[in-house]
C-alpha cells in the first residue's frame, strides 16, 4: 500500500511535469514575419585616410580601397569633406558622427613603418549601424606593395559585405593596340585591374592575340604569329620565357587552359575546318576532341573540368555546344536566330558568357550551362571577347564604337555597372586573372 | 532503518514517527514544488534566448530620454483602446504578466555573461604576414543619440508581481496536495500570458491595485478606460496571438527601404536569415540576435544577408517599428526571417 502511494505520487509529479513542459511548447509559437524583399542600393561607405606614421601612404591606401569598391558599383564611397570625426588620430570611431553622414560602414586603419624598412598595415571595417566590427585584419609587406594590400582589403570588404568574393586583387592581360589600321601594332600588356602597374610583355615585333592566364595567374597562354603562321604559345611572367605548344601542322588557335593548369585546350585548323584538341602540359601530348568537316572553336574548361563549351557551325549557323571533355558528340544550348561565339564558362559554373552577332549588333550575354536563361547585358557596333572576374559576377570585353577605338569595359551581371578600364592606349582582347594569392 | 535513522541523527522516538513512505512522499512533494519552480522559468528555456541579454536595454533606457522627445509615439492611438471595452479586464493583466517571467530574473545571471559580441577577427591567411588581427576594441560606446529610445516606462509592477505570486503558488502548492491539474492551469496562464483563469487573476489582484495605487502615473489610464467602458461590438483583436495581416504588412513596409540585401543574397534567394528580436513597448529594438550563429560563421552569404537584416533593424530611417502598441505582449518577442525571395 505504501508502494501504491509512492508509485502514486511518482505518477502524478511525472505528469506534471509532462503537463508543464507541454504548456510551455506553445511559447515556441513565435510570431513571425519575413521580409521578401529589400531596396538594393550602393552602400554608404565612409573611408577615412589611414593613420600611423605614413600618411602618404595610408592616404593612398584608402584611396585606391575607395575606388575598388566604387567601381564594383555596390558601394558609395562618402566624400572625404564630410567627415566629422577625425579617426585617423586614433580614437575609436564616434558611430553617432558616422550615422550623421548617412554612413552604414566605416573603414579605419592604419600604415606603420616597421624596423626592416616594411610596413604594417592594419583595418577595421565597422557596421556603422549595430556599431560592431565586421572585419579587421593586419598586414606586414613591402612599401612597394601597399597598393596590392589595398587591393586585399578591399577584396575582404567586398566580401564580408556582399557575401561574394571579391576580385581586386587581380590582374588584367590583353592586346594593347597602336598604330594605322594596315599597320597595327598588337602587344600583349598585362596590369592590375584599376589600371595601375601597367607594363607590356611583348615588343609588338609580332602579332599577338587572345590572352589567358592559368590558374596560377604565373603563365599566359596567347597566339602569335612569330613564326610566320599563328601558333599558340605559352609565356611565363615570372622568368618572360615563351615557347610554342606542340608540333601541330598548320594553325593552331584560341587556347584556353584547363581548370587544374595541366592541360591547354585550343583548336587548329584542318583543310578548310577546324577541330578541338587538349594538350597535356606535362606530357607534351594531344588529344582530338571533335571531329568533322565543320568550323569547331573556342573551347572553355567548366570549373569542375567535366565539360567544355565551344562554338560551332556543325548545324549551318554559328551556336554554341557543350561537350565532355574527352569529347563527344557535343549538345546545342543556343538556339536564337543570332550566330554565337566566344563562350566563357563562368569560374561559378553557373553561367556561360558569349558573344552575339545579331542583325549586324554585337552583343555580349549569358546564359545558363543547359542554354536557358540567356540575357543580353550589353550591346554596340563591336562588343567582343567576354572574360568573367574570378567572382563570377562581373565581366571585361572590349568595346568598339562605330568608327572608334577598342577599349576595355566591365560590367556586373545585373548589366547596370558598365564602366571603361582605363588602359595608356587601344586595347582588345582582355582576360581576367584568378585572385593573385 | 534503524541504522538510517541514526545516521542522519534522529532521536529514535522521532524516527519511528516519521515514517519511510511518509518522508519519501514529502519528499516528492518538495521535488513537486521545486520542479514546478523551475518550470517556472522553463518557457524562458524556450522562448528567444535574447532575453537574457536585457542588461544592455537598461542602458538604452537610460540614454532614451534624449530621443524620446522626438518620438512622440504616434502609434499610440488612445482611440483604439476605448472602444475594446469586452476585453477590459483582461487587457490589463497581460501586461502585468507577461514581463515577469522574462526580462527582471535574468539581468543579474546574465549581465556577468553575454557581454558584447565583438567577434574576433578570424586569423588572416592571406596576410602576408602572421600579424594578428587586432583585438576588437569596445564597440558599445553607448552614445547618447543611441537610435532605440526606450522610454523608461513601467515595467517594475510587474517585477514584483512575479515573485510575490509565484511564492504564493508554490505555497499553495506544498500547503495543499499537489492538484496537477490546477497546478498546471495556472503555470499555463502564466505561461501564455492569457488572463482568463480566475485563481491567477485573484492571485495578482491585489499585488496590481497596489502597486497602481503606489504609482499612479499617467500611462496606465488606458486600462481603467477600458476597464469601465461598455462592452463593444467588436471583438477584440490582441486577443489573437498574431497581428493581422495589415499590420504585417505595415512592418514589412516600413522594413524593406531599409533592407539593403547583399549582392550574394541573389543566388540564394531562398536563404533566409532569421533574427530574433526583443522589443521594446515604445517599438525600438532592445534586443536582436542572429537566430542561427552556426550558420552564420559557417555561410558568408547567409552572414550577409543576417547583418543586412540587422542594419535594416536598427536603422534609424526605420526606427521605432511600427507595431500596434496595444499588443506589446504579441510582438514583444518575435522573428523577423531576410530574404530575397520576391526580388527575383
Amino acid at each position: 500500500m505504501r508502494g501504491d502511494r509512492l508509485v502514486w505520487a511518482a505518477v502524478r509529479a511525472t505528469a506534471a511535469v509532462v503537463l508543464l513542459v507541454i504548456a510551455a511548447l506553445p511559447a515556441l509559437a513565435d510570431l513571425r514575419i519575413d521580409i521578401t524583399r529589400g531596396k538594393p542600393e550602393p552602400m554608404p561607405i565612409a573611408i577615412p585616410p589611414f593613420g600611423g606614421g605614413e600618411a602618404q601612404v595610408g592616404s593612398d591606401i584608402a584611396q585606391v580601397i575607395s575606388n575598388d569598391l566604387q567601381s564594383s558599383g555596390l558601394f558609395r564611397p562618402i566624400d572625404a569633406r564630410a567627415f566629422i570625426q577625425n579617426v585617423s588620430a586614433g580614437e575609436g570611431p564616434r558611430f553617432a558622427d558616422w550615422r550623421q553622414i548617412n554612413a552604414q560602414a566605416l573603414v579605419t586603419g592604419s600604415v606603420q613603418p616597421q624596423g626592416d624598412g616594411r610596413l604594417r598595415v592594419e583595418f577595421r571595417l565597422w557596421d556603422v549601424i549595430a556599431e560592431q566590427q565586421l572585419a579587421g585584419f593586419a598586414y606586414t609587406t613591402t612599401r612597394a606593395n601597399w597598393r596590392r594590400i589595398a587591393h586585399i582589403i578591399a577584396d575582404e570588404i567586398y566580401k564580408r559585405i556582399t557575401g561574394e568574393d571579391g576580385y581586386f586583387d587581380t590582374r588584367i592581360v590583353y592586346i594593347a593596340e597602336a598604330g594605322p589600321a594596315q599597320k597595327r601594332i598588337k602587344r600583349l600588356a598585362m596590369m592590375d585591374q584599376d589600371g595601375a602597374n601597367h607594363r607590356y610583355l611583348s615588343d609588338g615585333q609580332s602579332l599577338v592575340l587572345t590572352p589567358r592566364f592559368s590558374p596560377s595567374a604565373q603563365e599566359i597562354t596567347y597566339l602569335s604569329y612569330a613564326q610566320g603562321t599563328p601558333r599558340v604559345y605559352l609565356f611565363n611572367i615570372d622568368t618572360g620565357q615563351q615557347e610554342s605548344i606542340g608540333d601541330f601542322p598548320g594553325m593552331t588557335f584560341a587556347p584556353r587552359f584547363s581548370p587544374d593548369g595541366n592541360r591547354l585546350v585550343l583548336s587548329r585548323s584542318e583543310s578548310g575546318s577546324s577541330n578541338i584538341f587538349t594538350f597535356d602540359l606535362r606530357t607534351r601530348k594531344p588529344s582530338r576532341l571533335t571531329d568533322g568537316n565543320s568550323i569547331n572553336t573556342t573551347p572553355s574548361f567548366s570549373p569542375d573540368g567535366s565539360k567544355i563549351v565551344f562554338n560551332s557551325d556543325r548545324g549551318g549557323s554559328q551556336q554554341l555546344y557543350v561537350m565532355g571533355a574527352d569529347g563527344g558528340e557535343g549538345k546545342r544550348i543556343s538556339f536564337s536566330s543570332g550566330k554565337y561565339g566566344t563562350p566563357v564558362w563562368s569560374p561559378r559554373g553557373d553561367l556561360i558568357a558569349f558573344t552575339k552577332i545579331e542583325g549586324g549588333t554585337f552583343y555580349i550575354g549569358v546564359m545558363r550551362p543547359d542554354g536557358s536563361g540567356e540575357r543580353l547585358l550589353t550591346q554596340d557596333f563591336l562588343v567582343e571577347g567576354p572574360t568573367w572576374a574570378p567572382n563570377g559576377r562581373v565581366l571585361m570585353y572590349f568595346r568598339e564604337g562605330r568608327g572608334g577605338a577598342p577599349r576595355l569595359f566591365s560590367i556586373d551581371l545585373t548589366g547596370s555597372n558598365q564602366h571603361e578600364v582605363k588602359t595608356p592606349g587601344d586595347a582588345s582582347d582582355p582576360a581576367w586573372s584568378p585572385l593573385l594569392r | 532503518m534503524s541504522v538510517m535513522t541514526m545516521e542522519h541523527g534522529f532521536a529514535p522516538g522521532r524516527a519511528k514517527s516519521l515514517k519511510m513512505p511518509e518522508g519519501i512522499a514529502l519528499s516528492a512533494t518538495l521535488h513537486v514544488g521545486i520542479l514546478a519552480a523551475d518550470l517556472l522559468g522553463l518557457p524562458n528555456l524556450f522562448r528567444a534566448p535574447p532575453l537574457e541579454e536585457t542588461p544592455i536595454a537598461v542602458q538604452l533606457v537610460t540614454i532614451a530620454p534624449e530621443t524620446k522627445a522626438t518620438q512622440t509615439n504616434p502609434y499610440r492611438p488612445m482611440p483604439d483602446a476605448k472602444p475594446e471595452p469586452p476585453v477590459a479586464p483582461p487587457s490589463p493583466k497581460p501586461q502585468a504578466k507577461p514581463e515577469p517571467p522574462t526580462p527582471v530574473p535574468e539581468p543579474p545571471a546574465s549581465a556577468a555573461s553575454p557581454p558584447e559580441p565583438a567577434p574576433p577577427p578570424p586569423p588572416k591567411p592571406e596576410a602576408a604576414t602572421p600579424a594578428p588581427p587586432p583585438p576588437p576594441p569596445p564597440p558599445k560606446p553607448v552614445q547618447a543619440e543611441a537610435p532605440p529610445p526606450p522610454p523608461a516606462e513601467k515595467p517594475r509592477p510587474e517585477q514584483k508581481v512575479d515573485p510575490a505570486a509565484f511564492d504564493k503558488l508554490v505555497k499553495n502548492l506544498q500547503q495543499k496536495k499537489p492538484d496537477p491539474a490546477a497546478f498546471d492551469k495556472l503555470v499555463k496562464n502564466l505561461e501564455e500570458k492569457k488572463p482568463e483563469p480566475a485563481a491567477f487573476d485573484s492571485l495578482l489582484k491585489n499585488l496590481t491595485r497596489q502597486q497602481t495605487a503606489e504609482a499612479p502615473d499617467a500611462p496606465p489610464q488606458p486600462h481603467r478606460v477600458a476597464a469601465t467602458a461598455p462592452p463593444s461590438s467588436q471583438p477584440k483583436a490582441p486577443l489573437g496571438s498574431q497581428l493581422t495581416a495589415s499590420e504585417i504588412d505595415l512592418l514589412r513596409q516600413q522594413l524593406i527601404p531599409c533592407f539593403n540585401p547583399p549582392f550574394g543574397a541573389k543566388e540564394k534567394p531562398d536563404l533566409t536569415a532569421d533574427i530574433r528580436v526583443v522589443m521594446n513597448r515604445d517599438g525600438t529594438v532592445q534586443q536582436a540576435r542572429i537566430a542561427d550563429q552556426a550558420q552564420y560563421g559557417g555561410d558568408q552569404i547567409y552572414r550577409a544577408i543576417a547583418d543586412a537584416g540587422m542594419r535594416a533593424l536598427r536603422n534609424p530611417r526605420c526606427s521605432p517599428l511600427r507595431l500596434p502598441p496595444d499588443r506589446f505582449e504579441v510582438w514583444q518577442t518575435f522573428t523577423l526571417g531576410f530574404n530575397t525571395r520576391d526580388m527575383q
